[in-house]
């Protein structure tokens, strides 16, 4: 089915609620609805199928318009349907939940209630999702009248956990934010009942900073640098998503070649990052031999990407309207020697991590997640692939140079561990032979346009993949030197709901891997989430837990 | 040989001093960077940049640290965090900030969330810029707080200036 006909069929499952139907971009439709049929209309789509839950952008419209706006992006491929509820900005704002038919929602209803300030009625956990504890009640940082005086620290007695987060009489084993395995903040609790997990936990938000709201203040040019630095890992894909939402909002068309060489720093960030994180699962794992291999051979591409672009981590390739250097000769002859030898340590890696006796006692039949809890989780990227569902922006919305250049799919069914590292190494090795493929044949052409200091007033979606999954981009213009509203949506995110979950019922020395296993990345991510309890809440006392414990000795 | 309590304490604080110079054990937190420092930092005890030969190996506990090496600016929710970590070392620690953020606030500076950078939360020993900085530059920030550990003195850090090219 194409897109058109995705629309159309859009269209068709959402006309008894539709208020107004519009078409802003040739693969989008926005359907204006009512809050109280936005359940329905979630419904609808749903048992008839249409793709899945991507983001939810919430907007203010300013006190001078006096509303307020959830918009539910949904994706289907290449098509995208956004469903636009329009809300109050005084009083109380309410918005129903979608959170018990599409569970990854209650991430997004929680960030839009403490960023907007819209109540939504019956999510499973309405605390904060990325502001920090001591952020003031009543105080929304999206909001437009929002001062920074405003959010000053404020005194509270105790935490805002929620208390039934604590999990009851569980034993908890906290770790981190501060932990050997994860270079990142984040903190788990995860409750165990011997050495199986029963629930879990976590606690992010270590590492949000705020920068939608510092997108506002800053003009189109510098944004590009900013949004760099959402993430040092995927650096280029958060400006290749930035450059193209800009672009197509400046009716910019960016030559082939910059497209070209985006799509190859692309692959090259997409190896670096894969070998990065086969390193680090590899250590969680205890296999350090396979961690330091890898990470030598990822020096490769870290002077591959030095070579072509200047830098190691932020390699700020793409302009707005194009990117900043040319490939030539030298740098193609460059890119052929490292690629013939990565893919040799490649192949060699996934003999290793599919042979390896004790390495598969770690990875085989662990987590093992189907396709169906795939779907339901919302999983993304090398997560979902690894379980057979076939979701990849690269394929299903080929951007930029994808077209021209496109990349095989890879899945595997098993959904485990063990899987998820083939569909990674695989992955790597369809990214040399397209990046060999766009060296061989670079379209000739021009770098860079030149790009409005002003853009155009619109909205726009710009989805690429990150290394991660894909990685959503909602751009809103009103024609002045910076953007209105930027929402970003990264794949770490969608993929804690389905690591979580799997994470019961699992042994505890498991936890590592499978947290290792979705490639977390709290930087771009930086949320807050509860997830699945076993059991209900209860407190005990120090007497009361040691007269459990008599007992339980007791009755052994 | 006659023994004095002064020359003890010269024999111990010497052999302490020779210990920590080759064997300073370092611990990481990231209080709020983009990550780019942070796998930069991991680079440089890999096999390609091998810090290891320096005697520097990267610790779990802040408890069997010398070194913290922050990255990132503070951001609200991991400032108790990252003074918790630092009140648990034991003295003498030093404190050593990698990139631009953790230094100025660089790119972040101006955020709602951001309480500002490393030195107005820790006493920083040491500022490594770059966004991030190279393996190299991360190596030659730490050789010469070992340097310094080596004479007994605590270094007298020099601030880049908000401007100044790093």
């Amino acid at each position: 089915m194409n897109t058109e006909a995705r629309l159309q069929r859009a269209k068709e499952i959402l006309a008894p609620f539709a208020r107004e139907t519009l078409t802003p971009e040739a693969n989008r439709v926005d359907v204006v609805i009512d809050a109280a049929d936005l359940t329905k209309a979630t419904a609808a789509l749903k048992s008839a199928d249409w793709g899945y839950l991507s983001a939810i952008t919430g907007m203010d419209l300013g006190p001078d318009a006096g509303q307020l706006e959830a918009l539910y992006h949904f994706c289907d491929a290449a098509a995208v349907t956004s469903l636009r509820v329009r809300l109050p900005r005084e009083g109380q704002p309410e918005i129903d939940s979608v959170a018990d038919q599409v569970p990854v929602a209650s991430f997004y209803e929680r960030e839009l209630s403490e960023m907007l300030g819209v109540t939504v009625v019956g999510t499973p956990d309405p605390t904060h999702l990325f502001l920090p504890d001591d952020w003031p009640d009543g105080v929304f940082p999206i909001r437009r009248d929002f001062k920074i005086e405003d959010a000053a620290p404020v005194e509270r007695d105790t935490p805002k956990v929620p208390e039934q987060g604590r999990m009851g009489n569980k034993f908890i084993v906290p770790i981190g934010p501060q932990h050997p395995a994860l270079k990142e903040p984040g903190h788990f609790e995860f409750a165990v009942d011997g050495e199986i997990i029963t629930g879990a936990r976590m606690r992010l938000g270590y590492v949000h900073r705020g920068i939608e709201k510092a997108t506002e203040q800053r003009n189109w040019i510098q944004n590009l640098y900013l949004l760099e630095r959402i993430c040092g890992i995927c650096s280029h894909t958060h400006t290749s998503a930035y450059a193209q939402g800009a672009e197509k909002l400046a009716q910019v068309e960016v030559p082939m070649r910059a497209q070209a060489i985006r799509e190859l720093v692309a692959g090259l960030e997409r190896i670096h990052s894969h070998l990065l994180w086969l390193g680090v699962a590899a250590h969680e794992a205890g296999f350090d031999t396979l961690f330091m291999y890898s990470w030598r051979d990822r020096e490769t591409v870290m002077s591959l990407l030095e070579e072509l672009t200047g830098n190691r981590v932020n390699y700020s390739i793409s302009i707005l309207g194009g990117v900043k250097q040319d490939i030539g000769l030298e740098q193609s002859r460059s890119i052929h020697k490292a690629m013939d030898y990565l893919e040799e340590r490649i192949r060699y890696y996934l003999d290793v991590v599919t042979s390896d006796a004790m390495f598969l006692q770690r990875t085989r039949g662990i987590g093992t997640m189907s396709r169906d809890e795939a779907i339901l989780y919302g999983a993304l990227g090398p997560t979902a692939r690894a379980s057979g569902l076939e979701r990849d922006v690269r394929v299903d919305a080929p951007y930029g140079a994808y077209p021209k250049f496109p990349v095989s799919l890879i899945t595997d069914e098993r959904g485990d561990l063990e899987a998820k590292f083939v569909v990674r190494l695989k992955e790597l090795l369809v990214s040399c032979f397209t990046i060999r493929t766009i060296v061989d044949n670079l379209p000739t052409g021009e770098l860079a346009v030149r790009f409005p200091r002003k853009v155009p007033a619109g909205e726009t979606v710009s989805r690429v993949e990150a290394p991660r999954g894909e990685a959503f981009y909602f751009i809103k213009s009103e024609g002045g030197e910076s953007p209105t509203r930027l929402k970003i949506r990264t794949p770490s995110l969608c993929n804690w709901t389905s690591v979580l979950n799997k994470a019961v019922g699992h042994q505890l020395a498991d936890v590592p891997m499978m947290i290792a296993g979705m490639d977390p990345c709290f930087s771009c991510n930086d949320r807050m989430v509860t997830v699945r309890r076993k059991d209900d809440s209860q407190t005990m006392t120090w007497a009361q837990l040691r007269a459990y414990g008599i007992e339980k000795y007791k009755s052994r | 040989m006659i023994t004095t309590p002064n020359l003890i304490n010269k024999v111990v604080s010497g052999i302490t001093t020779w210990a920590r110079v080759n064997s300073p054990w370092i611990i990481h937190f990231n209080s709020g960077s983009c990550n780019g420092c942070d796998i930069e930092i991991l680079a440089t005890l890999t096999p390609y940049y091998d810090i290891e030969r320096f005697g520097i190996k990267l610790k779990g506990s802040p408890r069997h640290a010398d070194v913290l090496i922050c990255t990132g600016p503070v951001t609200r929710q991991a400032r108790d965090r990252l003074l918790r970590i630092y009140e648990q070392m034991p003295e003498p620690k030093f404190v050593v900030a990698v990139g631009s953020c953790g230094i100025s606030g660089g790119t972040f500076a101006g955020c709602y969330n951001i309480v500002g950078h490393i030195d107005e939360v820790l006493p920083v020993d040491a500022y490594i810029p770059g966004c991030p900085p190279r393996p190299e530059a991360i190596i030659d920030g730490v050789v010469k707080l070992l340097t310094h550990l080596k004479n007994g003195t605590r270094p007298e850090p020099i601030k880049p200036q908000l401007g100044e090219q790093a």
